[in-house]
């Protein structure tokens, strides 16, 4: 079992705490609140699961985390410097092809690689279509490619299963699993409780612009007592030892993995790695802190 | 910022939309250099010319700003990282393609719309109202764009009027309020051109500058 994002660049992730303080947000003045006096924390190595009615304001909180609107009354405060963000409704209408808009994408975010996230996306054989050929399926894994390539610290997907095929909704929740191993923070909308299976994935809802989270967990039937220990460890502290279970719960075990944060003297780092190496695990160094 | 720029220029040539500036640029530039002037009118002919091809330049700005669907422009935000990133690339984008068009409106008119090559002096001084006027172009195109006017027959409407605007307020004493396109033309008829050039540029300049700030305020204001 390999990490995909750590055969991609070996990279840091920004880590980094954000916070949303009494924040209410209205578009026009007058007009009601959409959201009103939200409070919450989203710390590196969050799954977060935002669900709700249709016109709740689910996008609204989406388009305030990911910085596209200014809160009408409040703060939001450490946003990653690093965001990545998969709309809904991937934007077709443009005269491009899937490799010639990612190739594009690709140099906004300064070169980043583009090419393995279209494979694990299932995209390679449509490279060559224009956008507006695409399915909405289609069109929608372009936009998840743009959002994945540049190892976000804040990956932000609006009903990332609406239109996806099975082996995509598979393959969703493990890539949500590996940007929070790198300490990256993972929001997403969903009508399909498509991640509800991640083992420690927060649970937040929007009803009538109110922001609630749900302490109730759904547990991994075979979730271990140490590694639900060490995941909620992650959620407060990405240096100290963390874990992240995926895959499908109750499969094979054999297609279960994890990654898993080990803080140690930085002298017995190139030790530690070989040993690690030696036994068959990948490993590699993230951060040297001190 | 540079590979935005890129992107939304590829995708103003990819989607055609820049023929319909070209198409119309050439049409105009036929239309004023049909015959060439005759000699000594070089200086009032190529200021016209920069002038006349303000309204042009300023419907390429606000078609290609049009271009990007308003999806893309927030993820296009996001990619460069900030709100204040993708507006600049939008007015860079935008500038590029209204350059390049008055460039070639003053290639035709040296080469097929005057007799003789202008002095120097005057050369560069049209040179430069061809840059102010490739300037006002993406002011005004800004000002018009979707980003900032949503329905098409206002944007379009406002586009219009407000290079006719400019042109009455500048034949007025009050032309100080607005870019001096009339007396741009009045200074290069009476020969003064190069005598007026400082205060007409300075006047143009800055409220090039005052247009494309309120694009750029209402554009962070709004996100």
């Amino acid at each position: 079992m390999r990490s995909f994002i750590t055969t991609m660049r070996p990279r840091l992730y920004r880590y980094s705490t954000m916070r949303l303080s009494h924040v209410s947000f209205r578009y026009r003045w007058r007009d009601p609140l959409i959201i009103e006096d939200a409070d919450a924390e989203l710390s590196p190595g969050d799954v977060i699961e935002l669900t709700g009615a249709n016109g709740a304001g689910k996008s609204t909180l989406l388009r305030l985390l990911a910085g596209l609107a200014r809160p009408t009354a409040g703060t939001i405060t450490g946003r990653p410097a690093v965001v990545g963000f998969a709309p809904d409704r991937f934007p077709a209408g443009q005269p491009f092809t899937v490799t010639q808009y990612l190739r594009h994408m690709s140099r906004v975010r300064g070169g980043a690689p583009w090419e393995p996230w279209a494979e694990r996306l299932a995209l390679s054989h449509l490279l060559g279509l224009p956008l507006g050929e695409l399915s909405k399926g289609s069109a929608h894994k372009v936009g998840l490619v743009q959002a994945l390539m540049a190892e976000p610290g804040l990956l932000i997907l609006d009903e990332p299963f609406a239109g996806l095929d099975a082996d995509t909704r598979e393959a969703l929740p493990a890539i949500a699993t590996e940007v929070a191993a790198g300490g990256g923070i993972v929001i997403a909308s969903d009508h399909q409780a498509g991640l509800r299976a991640l083992h420690g994935v927060r649970h937040w809802s929007m009803i009538a612009g109110r922001l609630k989270e749900s302490t109730s967990d759904t547990p991994a039937p075979e979730a271990e007592p140490a590694a639900t220990g060490a995941a909620t460890t992650a959620r407060d502290a990405p240096s100290a030892a963390a874990a992240r279970r995926s895959g499908p719960p109750g499969g094979p075990s054999e297609r279960r993995h994890a990654t898993v944060a080990v803080t140690l003297p930085a002298g017995d780092v190139q030790r530690f790695l070989a040993r690690m190496h030696g036994e068959g695990f990948q490993a590699r160094e993230i951060e040297e802190s001190g | 910022m540079i590979a935005l720029v890129a992107f939304r220029l590829a995708a103003y040539v990819r989607s055609h939309r820049v023929y319909q500036a070209l198409l119309l640029a050439l049409a105009l530039l036929a239309i004023l250099y049909g015959s060439r002037a005759p000699k000594g009118e070089e200086t009032s002919v190529l200021t016209d010319g920069a002038v006349l091809i303000v309204p042009v330049l300023a419907w390429a700005a606000r078609s290609l700003l049009d271009t990007e669907p308003d999806r893309q422009r927030e993820m296009s935000a996001i990619q460069a990282g900030s709100r204040g990133k993708e507006v600049a690339a939008g007015l860079v984008a935008a500038f590029a393609t209204c350059a390049g068009l008055a460039a070639i409106a003053l290639g035709w008119a040296l080469l097929l719309g005057v007799s003789a090559t202008p002095p120097p002096g005057v050369l560069v001084a049209v040179i430069a109202l061809h840059a102010l006027a490739a300037l006002a172009g993406t002011a005004l195109g800004a000002l018009t764009s979707r980003a900032i006017m949503r329905s098409p027959a206002v944007s379009i409407t406002a586009l219009l009027l407000g290079f006719l605007a400019t042109l009455l307020l500048s034949t007025s004493p009050l032309y100080w309020l607005t870019v001096p396109l009339i007396p741009w033309m009045r200074a290069a008829n009476a020969g003064d051109l190069l005598g007026r050039f400082p205060e007409l540029a300075a006047l143009s300049l800055v409220w090039c500058l005052i247009g494309l700030a309120g694009y750029v305020w209402r554009r962070l204001r709004t996100s």
